[in-house]
């Protein structure tokens, strides 16, 4: 079974909701054997998850059953999504069944309805095992394609990095339809250990009553911890944490003293993590011993991993000081991209080997930092927004030149008329769901672009 | 500081004219309230006062009502 959920302790808790229902190893079997009687052959769906029991058992009895699912934000925008892949089905709350105008419920459980769509089934690659979305909530056609075995080598490689037990309590309060937020779930249960899982905000009373409800870890991206700080989190008594572990970003300088500094007044570990939804979310860790003499970086390879860099002439190198762009080989690099029905029939593209197009430095202890991007890609509260595809959004929404660039707190846009620049912010906004305030935009005389139409960077405009 | 620079505050952030804010205007009701949008209320609203909000009453920012009442708290008159 997926994750050998049956051969853990039946008896043992494997996860609690929000609502307070928890539900053992053992159920979690049952109920993925009771899905297999209503679906009973390979095929595509669409998970529409809230963190919660019934989402999380569509997940694994998906997975264990060998259906595919693609997992989406219950409130992502999925039309787009839903004509390109055409799921035979959606594993979906039930209050929501309504709004989709579908009626054919094969099965129902935990708040949780299994709802036929009238598409077909489609051919998919035998190895074909789970698809997530590149961009976390904006709903993009263009999805990773997971093997079950870069599932489970991710968590195994997570599981001993962070040297879980079956002891830990993991709060798991990053969505599910997010790569990391599913590589905190599936380590945990693969570990037989208990999942905290919360579809609360942090800024949300419930949130906390559950952290300190004895949560052994918390993984957040930067800006939950921007948000912990200024909710008080450093100053609180969490006896039971033991682990506070990061990805998603860069976090700035002060606020990786802030935890460092705790971590270590609290006798905890503070683990500073790095990956990428092309390889199931994780790919390198900084050791916690290490948190205060490598200042933002990213650290090594994740066990079972490898990194190296390829520099400008084109050479690899796996160890010494060096700069350039950072590959990662594991079995955790996910097979390729699909951008169409079709593509679910690719094999593996990668073989096991990925440039990351993050650009990176390794010092001569042989820990990564990393140092800017080839690809055009801004991290912003957890969304991960292309560049390209914002400039094509607003050159053919507003028809004006533009050029977006954009650090770890904002999206910064240049364009030509003036116009439209009140409007852009809140086009963006409705577009990536990107707050408008976290999007600036001057106006420029024009965008200077040299012979190959590649925008020239100037310091300042005129 | 008076009623209107509240106002202000949340057309601005949650782009809705004034006329939209009142009773019903909360986290429950509007699509596009999430955290990131509560902590950008709950800074706003520190500058605009020259207030220090607790974490609780940062928690406590889920609606137009509910943030009058907690500004009153910290001895701001509206």
């Amino acid at each position: 079974m997926f994750l050998g959920l049956d051969r853990k302790d039946p008896d043992r808790i494997a996860v609690i909701d929000d609502s307070g229902e928890m539900l053992t190893y053992g159920e979690l079997c049952q109920a993925s054997a009771e899905f297999a009687r209503h679906l009973t052959y390979r095929t595509l769906i669409f998970i529409l998850a809230d963190n919660c029991n019934g989402a999380l058992i569509g997940y694994l009895s998906a997975l264990s059953n060998r259906v595919v699912p693609l997992i989406i934000g219950s409130k992502t925008p999925f039309e787009t999504l839903y004509e390109i892949y055409q799921p035979e089905f959606l594993w979906l709350p039930e209050d929501r069944i309504g709004d989709y105008g579908l009626k054919e419920v094969v099965y129902a459980t935990h708040g949780y309805a299994l709802v036929r769509t009238g598409f077909g089934t489609p051919d998919m690659y035998d190895d074909l095992a789970l698809l997530l979305t590149t961009s976390g909530s904006t709903g993009s056609p263009k999805l990773v394609r997971h093997s079950y075995r870069n599932i489970e080598a991710n968590a195994e490689n997570v599981a001993k990095l962070f040297g879980l037990t079956a002891g830990e309590r993991a709060m798991a309060s990053l969505p599910m339809y997010y790569t990391m937020g599913l590589s905190v779930i599936t380590s945990h249960l693969y570990t037989g250990a208990t999942v905290l899982l919360s579809g609360r905000s942090l800024l949300d009373p419930v949130f906390w009553k559950r952290l300190k409800d004895g949560a052994t870890s918390f993984t957040g991206v930067p800006y939950s911890f921007d948000m912990l700080a200024k909710l008080g989190f450093f100053r609180m008594s969490l006896p039971d944490l033991r682990i506070v572990s990061q990805g998603g970003g860069k976090l700035t300088e002060g606020m990786w003293m802030q935890l460092a500094g705790y971590a270590e007044r609290k006798g905890i570990r503070f683990i500073a993590t790095y990956g990428q939804s092309e390889c199931t979310g994780r790919m390198a860790y900084l050791p916690a011993d290490m948190a205060k003499s490598k200042i933002c970086s990213i650290g090594i390879a994740e066990p079972g991993g490898r990194l190296s860099l390829i520099d400008e002439d084109g050479n690899e190198s796996f160890e010494g000081e060096a700069s350039g762009e950072m590959v990662y080989r594991g079995e955790n690099v996910t097979l390729g991209y699909a951008t169409c029905l079709e593509d679910l029939l690719k094999g593996d593209e990668n073989h096991g080997v990925i440039r990351t197009g993050d650009l990176a430095r390794r010092d001569a202890d042989g820990c990564y930092y990393i140092i800017g991007r080839l690809n055009r890609f801004v991290k912003l509260y957890g969304l991960r927004i292309s560049l390209d595809e914002v400039e094509d959004m607003i050159r053919s929404r507003f028809d004006t030149d533009c050029y977006c660039s954009g650090d770890d707190g904002h999206l910064d846009i240049k364009l030509t008329d003036s116009r439209v620049a009140d409007r852009v912010p809140l086009y963006i906004e409705e577009k990536t769901h990107l707050f408008h305030q976290k999007v600036r935009v001057q106006v420029v005389d024009s965008i200077l672009r040299n012979e190959v139409g590649k925008v020239i960077e100037y310091e300042e405009y005129r | 500081m008076s009623m209107r620079s509240i106002d202000d505050i949340f057309c601005e952030v949650f782009n809705v004219e004034a006329g939209a804010l009142g009773a019903g205007f909360g986290k429950d009701t509007v699509e596009c309230w999430d955290s990131v949008r509560q902590l950008a209320l709950a800074a706003a609203i520190e500058e605009a006062f020259d207030i220090l909000l607790d974490p609780e009453d940062i928690m406590g920012c889920t609606s137009y009502d509910a943030v009058k009442q907690i500004v009153t708290k910290y001895g701001i008159e509206l």
